[in-house]
């Protein structure tokens, strides 16, 4: 006991707090703007396609019907790694074939250099990167969440949607007015599974690039021999990916609060277990 | 309350046809419900459809307003003929611009109320004048808190309809469809999802609704209800109009002996 306590009492308080706040580690802490902001963009993208996949589904045109359903089925298949991944590269490569044809000779489009001639390369920025990333996630997440919201509209009792076309209603404030209203009482659980998925897989960020807080953690555990870069230490990674674990749970419980709430919201009013006593 | 909507009864002329249904059939697949029914609404009038279930009564209120559309047939409202086209389904309302002013004339009160769930019961009985009639805000909810006073809820007026008693439900749902200043009114069998003492409440707002002159259509069980509201009542059997005159005529005199057994029945 005595140890212990000696031990916690000679430690350097003062140092470790020096060395948690040094530059490096500010930036790791800044980095957390390119992760909840991929999360909240890309959240922001996948309800969109989710909502138009949905819809596109339901259609009773045969080919919008066959898009929504083919991005549902064939989206849902690929891995995320794989999509965050090649979806930002085949349009970095789309651009560049464009600005080939605009910028290059034909003499230089024949060459083997790729891109072809200056003027035609891309150099992505952090954010255009960010953006690429955001739209993949949204992507990759809005099939999942297409399947959510068709089966949350298919949800919807047939005796609210029928008063609503024997008062006269268009089909557009059908689909506003009552339809897309009800819908999310039975869209919430399966849509916040989708958020923690998507919430989760942000930590591929780094395969694109971004310093985000993976790439970060990475970097400052990696072991350092040498005083004059920092502190010497040994493989610390482990220390650092403990963090982002504490990091994660700490938004899935952030998230958990915050979808309690929106579920109270929408449930006002309706019939379900969650809303018969709200309101 | 007569002078909601403007509602006017003349007593001394002959009224103006509101309906006319002329060689209504309705085909689901190879099942024929309605076989061929002709039929007319006259303003102030109210028509009982009685008949034992799946006779066709609930699809023939659901052909006037196009709820079914129905196979073949007819439909003139106000001396406006509802336009149709053929397509590979069969017969299609062919304007929906005039369909959705048939509707928006025509209200309808459901056997399970639906209401709208997410919505308050104010908010129900305002959403149609607002939304569809393009009226506005403040006169709407004017008239529809004296609406809701009118059936006996105006106290429930800020509730959802899961907080309310099935009886409280349908009269929100008469509301809503009293609000809309309705040509004529369809009620599809609205006491039967409720227990007797929730009858009686809703009955009694159906039968003052009668008092008024108002045009209703009621598709009905409730034989105690058909002969005291109606003006007329129709018997369907089979998809065919088996019988039809005043509720003396069909409760006392019945001549076929399918509305002879049919009323046995239902006095049992």
């Amino acid at each position: 006991m005595e140890t212990f306590f000696g031990s916690a009492l000679d430690y350097d308080y003062v140092g470790a707090w020096a060395y948690i706040t040094n530059g490096k580690h500010l930036g790791w802490y800044a980095s957390v703007r390119w992760t909840l902001g991929a999360a909240i963009l890309g959240a922001g993208f996948a309800l969109f396609f989710g909502l138009a996949g949905a819809m596109m589904k339901r259609s009773r045109n045969m080919l919008i019907e066959a898009i929504g359903s083919g991005y549902v089925v064939m989206v849902r298949g690929v891995p995320d790694v794989l999509f965050l991944i090649s979806f930002p590269l085949a349009f970095e490569v789309g651009i560049e074939t464009l600005l080939a044809y605009t910028q290059c000779t034909l003499e230089e489009r024949a060459g083997v250099l790729w891109p072809p001639c200056v003027g035609a390369q891309w150099a992505l920025s952090d954010i255009e990167y960010f953006l690429m990333a955001s739209v993949s996630l949204g992507l990759v997440y809005g099939a999942f969440c297409a399947n959510v919201i068709y089966g949350a509209l298919c949800a919807v009792p047939h005796g609210q949607i029928e008063s609503a076309i024997a008062y006269g209603m268009t089909p557009r404030q059908i689909l506003y007015r009552v339809h897309l209203p009800q819908m999310w009482v039975y869209a919430l659980p399966g849509l916040s599974n989708v958020w923690l998925l998507l919430l989760k897989a942000t930590s591929l960020l780094s395969l694109l690039q971004i310093a985000d807080i993976v790439q970060w953690a990475e970097r400052l555990g990696a072991p350092n021999y040498f005083s004059f870069a920092g502190l010497v230490h040994g493989d610390w990674r482990w220390r650092y990916y403990l963090v982002l674990f504490v990091f994660y749970i700490l938004m899935t419980m952030v998230s958990e609060w915050g979808f309690s709430k929106l579920t109270r919201r929408v449930s006002r009013g309706m019939a379900t277990q969650g809303g018969g006593d709200a309101g | 309350m007569g002078e909601l909507c403007r509602l006017q009864q003349e007593h001394m002329t002959e009224q103006p046809t509101i309906l006319l249904l002329e060689g209504i059939c309705k085909r689901f697949g190879a099942l024929e419900v309605l076989r061929g029914i002709d039929f007319t609404a006259k303003k102030g009038e109210v028509v009982a459809m009685i008949g034992s279930s799946g006779s066709g009564k609930s699809t023939l209120l659901r052909c006037v307003n196009l709820l079914e559309t129905p196979t073949e047939g007819r439909l003139v409202f106000k001396g406006e003929e509802i336009a149709f086209h053929q397509t590979a389904q069969g017969q299609q309302p062919s304007n929906p611009e005039q369909l959705r002013r048939l509707r928006s004339n025509l209200s309808m009160v459901f056997q399970q109320f639906n209401l709208w769930q997410h919505m308050t019961i104010i908010e129900n009985v305002m959403e149609v004048p607002i939304i569809v009639q393009g009226r506005g805000r403040d006169e709407v909810r004017a008239e529809a808190l004296e609406l809701l006073d009118k059936v006996g809820i105006s106290d429930k007026a800020k509730n959802f309809p899961a907080q309310l008693s099935g009886g409280q439900q349908q009269r929100a749902a008469i509301a809503r469809a009293l609000a809309v200043c309705p040509e004529a009114m369809l009620f599809d069998e609205p006491t039967s999802a409720l227990d007797p003492e929730l009858e009686q409440e809703v009955m009694k707002v159906i039968r003052d609704l009668a008092e008024e002159g108002r045009t209703m259509l009621l598709v009905t069980h409730d034989m105690g209800l058909a002969r005291d509201v109606a003006n007329k009542v129709v018997f369907l059997n089979q998809g065919l109009i088996e019988e039809q005159g005043t509720p003396a005529e069909v409760f006392d005199n019945p001549r076929s002996t399918r509305l002879q057994q049919f009323l046995r029945a239902s006095a049992a």
